[in-house]
């Protein structure tokens, strides 16, 4: 670490940065005022806790700009098992969290043109176009990315995920750690479960070797629970939503969810969740509702469609609806349960092989099934994403048992979760228009 | 050359009463299914199928080699099959086995096998186990299990056959054989018994051949599909002569080191030349593809991709800057296994070829 990296992350970040950053939060908190152009006659106040949502993630990227030299960075792909380079003090960075925000702040196109000029085609992930778009050109709405000491890319999410990492570690010459987790057509043998395990096992090296540490076991069990924690608090929050009228909308689970993806094994991102339940069971206790007027409740499967998540939410609450679960969302805290602080590499092992995306599109139909049941479901829309293949596939056969076995109207909606040049806002309005007199709307 | 085709080699398999396996691509060890008496036979697509089937079932970005596979299968062209396999090697050939074991079942088994992405000692002890799996799973159907040395046996034939089939490749190389009959032949091997193959590469070998003056351009991709390329690159006065196709060279397994059979079968599949679909690293590919153009004094490379590939697509600019860098000519063209080739990819292939001859 040189002695300037060390000022300068001092005084920008720690002194002055994340304390400016802090002080407007608790400013905005304290004198909380709906957004401008806020349609309070259809939706409820957003939650106050978004503030802190956006401190904390304030913080995170402002800590990315002046990091490199002071901590470790580690960039990993969102379902990685984190918790071990978490333990050695690594600033993480989650590419894909990125991507979503570049995608939310319609900075999509402009970024992912740098990489398809470079001859990354259009047919790849946005995520990947985009990541790999700020990596050539530096170009990124957070000001900048802190370059990676380390990578770690899981295949529990998909594929794409190890073409993209070896792209990054290719640029930024630094190692790659792969955690393979077999995908699971069936229910995970102990085999399957072993391989995740001694790949972790054989990753500590790897990873204390770019730390320039090792391993503190202890260290790691209290980063195990910590992420046990926050993942089980965000269960809690999302299963709230099978109150009638349903107090958060699966629109503001994805902007919350941030931090469980972000900052898992972290203790402020616990405190974090803590409030939020707080806060969403004060909703529920006066009746308030995501959605003013609830008429219909509906599931939502896949990733979000970032640049549009307010039209979408302002279009269906304006019709009474209010889409009150999702499989994505659901996917960062069903698992909670999994996870032993006392056995944590095993646990691990066993936790991030079964994430739903790693499971049989007839396992994960079982899921919106259970889901449309649990949380009283009128009918569910399925996203099918062009740029999430793992995801997409099977959501035609899903949406058919759902119609003709479940009874529930499904509508398959195409679009991407952040390339615009995949969606058609009047396309998009009359299916869901059609989809929505189906449901009597 | 006269050859049978896959239906005469399944009504000759079914009359010996031996069974019959149809295996999606890509990576799966062969001599397993000889080991039991099961016939494997390679399902790449197939080419030229209506997909209108396969439409009821999956979105249109998703590649032709899925759509084709899943819309034969629909059909009924593989109820001749007594079992499927489905090896993992992406996200879309994940997801058909996923709709084949959950959503359009037929009263036959599909099982899986997951080609770990790497080649690390863990990666070999997790495919020796899968393989195991399957191993089990085929006994489950076939009601016998073969003994270590049937199991090494058939190893050692198919190692034999791929030593024979590289054989083969040194001779095309040398003369400058024609593409579309060399491919042929080879791709003979995706339903051919052993046998009647290795017979019709061992004539290949033997004839006599003059050189040919035709410029060498290697492929690379997925699978040479449509096949009418070959023609097209020979028309224009080149010759396809090496490939990094996955399924031709990227399959021609190395000798395995083990004396255990299923340890020495998961040291063939993944000691085997780099492929996306392994998730290879950037520098085994380059290396690989730099040596296959080296040693067949190829002058140009043309990736033949399969749209919606997305695997493939993610190498192609690093592996195009490292050929550039060792002042070797190439270009993408994307293909659909179900269309004729497009005119455009035609006229740039021309047009590389005319490159290539000026030097």
């Amino acid at each position: 670490m040189s002695v300037a990296q060390s000022l300068n992350y001092h005084i920008k970040f720690k002194l002055f940065g994340s304390r400016i950053v802090k002080w407007q939060a608790n400013r905005a908190y304290k004198n909380f005022k709906e957004p401008k152009n806020w349609r309070s006659d259809i939706l409820a106040s957003p939650l106050k806790i978004g503030v802190k949502t956006k401190e904390l993630i304030t913080k995170h990227y402002l800590e990315g700009r002046y990091v490199n030299g002071v901590k470790p960075v580690a960039w990993v792909t969102s379902g990685a098992p984190v918790e071990i380079l978490k333990a050695l003090g690594f600033y993480i960075l989650y590419p894909e969290n990125h991507a979503a925000l570049c995608g939310a702040r319609r900075a999509t196109l402009d970024i992912s043109s740098e990489a398809e000029n470079r001859g990354y085609s259009v047919d790849i992930c946005s995520y990947a176009r985009t990541d790999i778009g700020t990596m050539l050109s530096g170009k990124t709405p957070v000001g900048k990315l802190p370059k990676p000491d380390i990578l770690l890319a899981c295949t529990n999410i998909c594929q794409t995920v190890l073409f993209w990492y070896r792209v990054l570690a290719k640029h930024y010459n630094v190692p790659l750690i792969v955690i393979d987790t077999p995908f699971l057509y069936d229910n995970a043998e102990p085999h399957q479960v072993e391989y995740v395990k001694n790949q972790l096992e054989n990753s500590i090296e790897t990873a204390e070797r770019a730390a320039k540490k090792s391993l503190d076991f202890a260290k790691l069990k209290n980063v195990v629970k910590l992420s046990k924690e926050a993942a089980a608090l965000w269960l809690e929050i999302m299963e709230r939503g099978k109150n009638v009228p349903a107090p958060i909308s699966v629109f503001d689970q994805f902007i919350h969810m941030a931090l469980v993806v972000e900052k898992r094994g972290d203790a402020e991102t616990v405190d974090f969740y803590a409030n939020m339940l707080a806060e969403i069971d004060e909703r529920i206790e006066k009746g308030i509702g995501a959605v003013v007027n609830e008429k219909k409740r509906l599931l939502w499967d896949n990733l979000p469609i970032w640049h549009k998540l307010r039209f979408l939410s302002e279009f269906l609450a304006e019709r009474g609806v209010s889409v009150v679960a999702s499989t994505y969302t659901n996917a960062w805290g069903e698992l909670a349960p999994m996870i032993d602080v006392n056995n944590p590499i095993e646990s691990l092992a066993k936790t991030y092989i079964h994430p739903i995306l790693n499971r049989s599109a007839e396992y994960k139909l079982k899921v919106m099934e259970r889901m449309i049941d649990e949380y009283k479901l009128d009918g569910a829309i399925l996203h099918s994403d062009r740029s999430c293949k793992p995801y997409s596939m099977g959501q035609v056969d899903q949406r058919n048992r759902l119609v003709t076995q479940a009874s529930k109207p499904a509508l398959l909606l195409e679009a991407d979760h952040s390339d615009p040049r995949s969606y058609a806002d009047e396309q998009v309005k009359n299916r869901l228009n059609a989809f929505l007199e189906m449901l009597g709307v | 050359m006269s050859v049978p085709t896959r239906l005469e080699v399944v009504e000759k398999v079914r009359k010996d009463k031996k069974g019959v396996a149809a295996v999606f691509p890509i990576h799966y060890p062969r001599e397993l299914f000889r080991a039991f008496g099961i016939h494997p036979i390679e399902v790449w697509g197939p080419p030229k199928v209506d997909t209108s089937p396969a439409m009821a079932h999956l979105q249109s970005y998703i590649c032709s080699v899925v759509q084709s596979g899943l819309s034969f299968y629909l059909s009924g062209a593989l109820d001749v099959a007594d079992i499927i396999l489905v090896p993992h090697c992406c996200d879309s050939l994940q997801g058909l086995g996923s709709i084949l074991k959950g959503f359009v079942k037929k009263d036959r088994p599909v099982f899986t096998l997951y080609i770990p992405r790497g080649k690390r000692r863990e990666d070999i002890e997790f495919l020796k186990e899968e393989l195991k799996r399957l191993y089990e799973n085929i006994a489950g159907f076939a009601g016998f299990k073969p003994t270590k040395d049937d199991l090494f046996d058939a190893v050692i034939k198919e190692e034999d056959a791929d030593k024979l089939t590289l054989q083969a490749y040194e001779v095309h190389r040398k003369f400058k054989t024609s593409s579309s009959e060399f491919y042929r032949l080879i791709r003979l091997r995706e339903y051919l018994p052993l046998v009647e193959f290795e017979k019709l590469v061992n004539e290949f070998i033997q004839k006599k051949y003059k050189p040919s003056g035709s410029v060498g351009v290697v492929f690379s991709g997925v699978l040479p599909e449509p096949m009418d390329v070959f023609s097209l690159v020979e028309e224009s006065g080149g010759v396809v002569i090496d490939d990094d196709f996955a399924s031709l060279r990227r399959r021609i397994y190395p000798l395995g080191e083990s004396d255990d059979p299923f340890e020495r079968m998961a040291q063939r599949i993944l000691n085997a030349p780099p492929d996306a679909m392994k998730g290879s690293s950037f520098k085994d590919r380059e290396n690989f593809l730099l040596d296959i153009v080296r040693n067949s004094s190829s002058k140009g490379v043309v990736f033949y991709n399969v749209k919606f590939c997305e695997p493939e697509k993610f190498y192609h600019p690093i592996l195009k800057d490292s050929l550039k860098s060792a002042n070797i000519r190439s270009i993408v063209v994307e293909v659909d296994i179900n269309e004729p080739l497009p005119q455009q990819v035609k006229t740039r292939i021309r047009a590389f070829i005319e490159t290539l001859k000026r030097g």
